[in-house]
């Protein structure tokens, strides 16, 4: 395995698709349900939590790009290779995709939850993983540049949904935001931490970093897309804040999807159906990288065909989603890749960062004394 | 077979005519329509053989056999060549070339004891003269539409684009009943990758025969399992050059009345030449109403079905009741419901198709509104479904391109189902497949849904809406052509401050 990826010409991208790349990947479920779990710990200053957690994630985020830098175009698993060796490394690589594989499966089991508590409570698991499956199939079957296209596309589209929050945020009662700084200062971090599962994501630059054409574009669209995301779910939180009170903020799992039921117009009423099918817009790009992250790991590790990977992987979660169909189970899971998530992508940069400027440091001072 | 397509193509070259006649009988043994006639012209024999409905008899006879047979002197293969100045005189040697050639109506003469056939070229093709257009009725602009007739078509089109750097190039198809085709593009704007591209497509077709450039299309498209046309056919000849003189490729077909524009994207289905003759402030309105119409037609009928069928609760109380009462009667859920009036609208359109305009019209007006008014009473179907099912039957008969149309309406069948199996979940299922599906596809190795994706977005006023001509100065940058600048832009109009 390369540590450095050769990329053919027409499969270079602009450093322009990162941002939908990042936004589709960060933007999921997670956000409908939010606002609960960060005001549960941070109450009304919830908003602190949640700038907070975006400055960190900007951090993680700068600290990835500088990673990366130090090599010429590489991708995690090159940096993997380079770092740790052939064994330790694979290893390494390994538990990315393991985590990659839980992301995807805890992504299709929430949107299946909510698909069951607002539209179709008796709906079988089966019948809604065969359809996001396929969905799956088809697009990773057409390579990466389909996939960015269904981010590219599906991002713009589904953007309709959010002039629906309008009408509820005309309808904000101020007085919920009152009194401002009253959470101690571990609450607050408690109240960022509840908003890890929403923010991942963006760990997606590590794979494909190699494969955008203008380097130089990389960070500023990477950080309008991370500043983008933390904007929309400040904003549903803030909303959520405001609309409820602190008990039936409480009570509401995915109050973000409750807000939509205020806004009617002469035609078309209960607006959460719909919101709820054009979640699948925002769902199926997750899913898709997911997805091609996993297969693409694969290849690069341990150099099985894509193709394989995909409808072994799909065969595995389809049948997986029979065993999770109550709540609490899909809870468990979102749980799992949340504390696996936490630690991968949020701790472990800070890990990588130093032994990759130690080894690039070493090897500067020895080329110094060879020559 | 075998045999004699060995023989023939050996130079059997000189021979005595009555050995030739002999040959020709042979060869025409099945189909007694070679006229074979000897004259004896200053002791020297001369065969003239020709097939009579395929040339222009009394052009034969005023130009090739009085001058022939009333001259003084004594004939060669050159003297006919220099005496008689049409300028298809060729000799032919061989048998594979005289053959084809005497159906392609040359006539050919021979001189008893020569080593080769002279021939000239008589052709009488029969064809229709120049119509107004009959599928893509435009209300504005040019009305003409191609004919079967290849050479007509190139003279329509080389009298649209007047310039010596439009390409014309000949490329023959079928193995068993050859066609002719052309491959025209501009020399100085067409990218030549797609041009290769094209050219080998068409080089490369192993097949004993195309009937139509609609059946070459379905030949060298890029994903034939598509339900999308991947090419625009089109029986414009405006349209045409406008996509030539916009750099890309057409291709014409001897017979067919239809070109081939390649390459092509979704949103290229959905332009009319009209956008252009109207102004861009009423020509960008029209454009967004064609794309909105394919929107409705593809998703209304779904929406009405999953609504009343899963979720009521979307339908405010006051529409609920009319509904309601409209569908109390209706004893079939609303998906065969919507699948029975689907249908019968299908029906309405492929009689109407089939039959001759005025009886179609007839039974237009028997089908719709006699059948209608009937199924509602007899409480078959609801009153509101029917007005659904017309607006999106309506809808999909906006697009300028027929065979895109009919994709558009033969996707409803599948949504509804959908929308009847998993109401909206269902619905949105279809439109993130068939979304998928249009950027996976390629048209001539070109992305299908560009200027959207890959996003350009100095092409979006010629794909989605259109500015006034001096924004225009671009041509598209999607196709990646020779020279991507129309005018400059310094020559459109200065600002100016208020007139005092």
């Amino acid at each position: 395995m390369e540590i450095n990826v050769k990329i053919k010409p027409n499969m270079r991208i602009q450093a322009f698709y990162l941002f939908f790349i990042i936004v589709s990947m960060q933007i999921g479920v997670g956000i409908l349900g939010v606002p609960r779990l960060v005001f549960s710990e941070a109450k009304q200053d919830s908003w602190i939590s949640i700038l907070v957690a975006a400055a960190y994630v900007i951090i993680v985020l700068l600290a990835m790009l500088l990673i990366l830098k130090q090599y010429d175009n590489a991708d995690i698993h090159g940096i993997h290779r380079d770092i740790f060796g052939k064994w330790l490394g694979k290893i390494f690589s390994t538990v990315y995709i393991l985590y990659f594989a839980i992301a995807f499966y805890s992504v299709l089991l929430t949107y299946i939850e909510v698909v069951k508590v607002f539209v179709f409570p008796d709906v079988s698991n089966f019948v809604m993983g065969l359809l996001l499956i396929s969905l799956t199939i088809y697009g990773v079957l057409g390579g990466l540049r389909v996939i960015i296209g269904v981010s590219f596309v599906f991002g713009v589209l589904a953007n309709w949904i959010l002039f629906l929050l309008i009408h509820p945020a005309l309808q904000i009662d101020f007085n919920h935001y009152l009194p401002l700084f009253q959470a101690p200062f571990v609450d607050l971090l408690k109240g960022a931490r509840a908003t890890s599962y929403t923010f991942m994501g963006f760990e997606i630059l590590f794979l494909v970093y190699p494969f955008i054409q203008n380097k130089n574009k990389v960070r500023i669209s990477s950080l309008l897309a991370v500043t983008w995301s933390s904007l929309l779910v400040l904003s549903a939180t803030m909303l959520a804040i405001g609309f409820f009170s602190a008990e039936q903020l409480e009570r509401r799992e995915w109050a973000v999807l409750v807000l939509f039921k205020t806004q009617s117009f002469p035609f078309v009423e209960r607006f959460d159906y719909i919101v709820v099918a054009e979640l699948m817009m925002v769902v199926v790009p997750s899913l898709l990288f997911l997805m091609w992250g996993l297969t693409y790991s694969m290849k690069r590790v341990y150099k099985v065909k894509q193709k394989l990977t995909l409808y072994v992987a799909a065969i595995i979660f389809l049948i997986g989603t029979f065993f999770f169909e109550k709540h609490f189970e899909t809870q468990r899971v979102i749980n799992f890749a949340e504390q696996f998530g936490f630690w991968f992508i949020y701790v472990y940069p800070f890990v990588l960062l130093p032994l990759v400027l130690l080894k690039k440091r070493l090897k500067k001072r020895k080329g110094a004394g060879s020559s | 077979m075998r045999k004699r397509m060995k023989r023939s193509s050996k130079n059997v070259f000189p021979l005595k005519i009555d050995e030739l006649e002999q040959l020709m009988k042979s060869e025409f043994d099945k189909s007694p329509d070679l006229s074979f006639s000897k004259y004896e012209h200053q002791n020297k024999k001369i065969a003239v053989f020709f097939i009579p409905y395929q040339v222009q008899p009394d052009r034969v006879e005023n130009l090739l056999l009085t001058p022939l047979l009333e001259s003084k002197e004594e004939w060669s293969n050159t003297a006919i060549l220099n005496k008689i100045p049409l300028n298809s005189g060729k000799e032919y040697q061989q048998m594979d070339e005289i053959l084809p050639g005497l159906i392609a109506g040359k006539v050919m003469i021979y001189i008893e004891d020569e080593a080769a056939v002279v021939s000239y070229d008589f052709l009488n093709k029969e064809k229709r003269s120049l119509e107004g257009a009959e599928t893509e009725s435009v209300v504005i602009g040019p009305k003409i539409a191609f004919t079967e007739s290849l050479v007509t078509n190139l003279n329509v089109i080389r009298w649209n684009i007047r310039t010596p750097d439009l390409a014309i190039e000949e490329i023959t198809i079928g193995k068993r009943a050859p066609r002719e085709v052309r491959l025209i593009y501009l020399k100085s704007l067409a990218n030549d990758t797609d041009v290769d591209t094209m050219r080998q497509r068409l080089n490369e077709l192993d097949v004993d025969n195309v009937e139509d450039s609609n059946v070459l299309m379905q030949y060298i498209e890029d994903d034939s399992a598509s339900i999308f046309p991947q090419f625009h056919t089109t029986e414009l000849p405006d349209r045409t050059s406008y996509a030539i003189l916009k750099g890309k490729i057409a291709v014409l077909m001897e017979n067919s009345p239809s070109a081939l524009i390649a390459p092509s994207t979704f949103f290229s289905f959905f332009e009319s030449t009209e956008d252009l003759y109207m102004r861009w402030n009423s020509g960008s309105p029209l454009r967004f109403i064609r794309f909105m119409s394919m929107f409705i037609s593809v998703v209304l009928t779904p929406m009405y079905v999953a609504a009343v069928t899963f979720h009521y609760e979307i339908i405010p109380t006051q529409l609920l009741i009319s509904i309601g009462q409209s569908r109390a009667g209706v004893p079939f859920p609303p998906v065969f419901e919507a699948l029975f009036l689907e249908l019968m609208i299908e029906l309405l359109r492929e009689a109407g198709a089939r039959l001759p305009t005025k009886v179609g019209q007839t039974i237009g007006i028997v089908g719709g509104v006699v059948v209608g008014t009937a199924a509602v009473q007899a409480g078959i179907t609801s009153n509101i479904l029917i007005i659904f099912i017309t607006i999106s039957a309506l809808a999909s008969f906006t697009a300028p391109s027929y065979q895109m149309g009919t994709s558009i309406r033969l996707l409803r069948f599948p949504m509804i189902v959908l929308a009847g199996i998993l109401g909206l979940i269902g619905i949105m299922f279809g439109l993130c497949m068939l979304i998928i599906h249009l950027l996976k596809m390629t048209s001539l190795g070109r992305p299908y849904l560009s200027p959207i994706y890959p996003i350009r977005f100095e092409d979006l006023n010629k794909a989605l809406y259109r500015l006034p001509q001096n924004f225009q100065y671009k041509r598209f940058i999607s196709l990646s052509l020779k020279d991507s600048i129309r005018f400059s832009k310094r020559n459109a109009k200065e600002k100016k401050d208020i007139d005092e």
